[in-house]
């Protein structure tokens, strides 16, 4: 009994356990250096194609902006969620952040994305006005006019049978003009993007 | 400076005690918060209280994106805290909504509109450490030489 209490006072009396019990301090914290942090440039030249921009989820985080001969993107603090999508989805390599290009190169991902039209039936009142606005009908189709009927098959949308047809979703370069110029907000593009990987890798 | 006063500074660089206010957020920075109460982060080694108490506290952590109902009861909130006050906004829904900044979403960001921010901490969710750095870059410009700041 005795000498455990003498154990336990020689214990607590080092001068190293008061030190460590008095001023406890832990670790200094530092970053690693795979934390996704917000995306850095590179040095490698941005060629505007704004996909960073059109993937980024949170609104107003990337902007691409021009200077005097180079464009650039830039992040926005207080909104970038620091995700990592436009670092992914960027074809050139211009951002970095943490290990989302290195996975991106070991892992051989990428990012494929399209455009899906779809009208709606019940709001569509079948006025052609998508059809005629759509500038790459206007190059498959130049006689396409009016009431948005064609002869030709090469065009994205047509009205037949009473109603919009979507033939060549394929050719849509999402520039949206067909949504802004219908009355009825029955048609609608969507941007669909898909992780694909190589296979073998 | 008297040593009245410099009793106080000491004091008070060791005690800085905080409250935090959830305004509509997805919890992802409330729990942020709660890694810095944590042993890996432990706030409480640098002299910071947590308390949900406005009159008890000296800092308010304003986290989420200030959905209409908390206009008027967060303006409440920070009139209950005793000065010296401050309030941080933790993350980015208080300063830009974040990703629910967008159409027909209920709410009314930057939370800067109804109290005065003073430092704003960007992330959706901040680390820990940011969080940390914020608070105690901020409470010696608080509370260094309060009274003789006032008495001027």
């Amino acid at each position: 009994m005795s000498t455990s209490i003498i154990w336990y006072l020689r214990e607590f009396l080092r001068m190293e356990w008061l030190r460590t019990f008095l001023f406890a301090k832990t670790a200094p914290l530092v970053t690693p250096p795979y934390f996704k942090d917000y995306p850095l440039p590179t040095g490698n030249e941005c060629t505007a194609c704004y996909n960073c921009m059109m993937i980024c989820p949170a609104p107003g985080a990337i902007e691409v902006l021009r200077h005097t001969d180079h464009w650039k993107p830039m992040i926005h603090r207080g909104h970038c969620i620091r995700c990592g999508l436009c670092v992914e989805a960027c074809p050139e390599d211009v951002l970095w952040s943490g290990r989302v290009l290195d996975a991106k190169r070991n892992d051989a991902t990428d990012l494929r994305s399209w455009y899906r039209l779809t009208v709606d039936d019940t709001l569509c009142m079948r006025c052609g006005n998508c059809a005629v606005s759509c500038p790459v009908n206007k190059q498959a189709d130049p006689s396409l006019a009016s009431t948005g009927t064609a002869s030709s098959d090469e065009v994205i949308m047509k009205i037949e049978g009473g109603r919009v047809r979507v033939i060549h979703e394929e050719k849509c370069t999402g520039c949206k003009t067909c949504e802004n110029n219908c009355p009825n907000k029955a048609i609608r593009v969507a941007r669909m993007v898909e992780g694909i990987q190589e296979r073998g890798a | 400076m008297s040593i009245l006063q410099k009793i106080k500074n000491t004091v008070r660089s060791r005690s800085i005690h905080v409250a935090y206010v959830d305004v509509g957020s997805c919890n992802g920075c409330d729990i942020e918060v709660l890694a810095c109460l944590a042993p890996r982060y432990d706030i409480e080694q640098y002299g910071i209280y947590v308390h949900n108490n406005p009159r008890e506290a000296d800092v308010l952590l304003v986290i989420g994106s200030m959905t209409p109902q908390w206009v008027d009861k967060l303006q409440d909130i920070w009139e209950k805290i005793p000065e010296p006050k401050v309030a941080i906004a933790i993350g980015n829904c208080p300063i830009s909504g974040c990703v629910f900044n967008r159409w027909h979403s209920y709410i009314e960001p930057p939370v800067a509109k109804y109290i005065p921010i003073a430092a704003q901490v960007p992330g959706c969710p901040p680390r820990p450490t940011e969080i940390l750095n914020a608070i105690l870059a901020l409470a010696p410009t608080l509370f260094n030489d309060y009274e003789e700041k006032k008495q001027k």
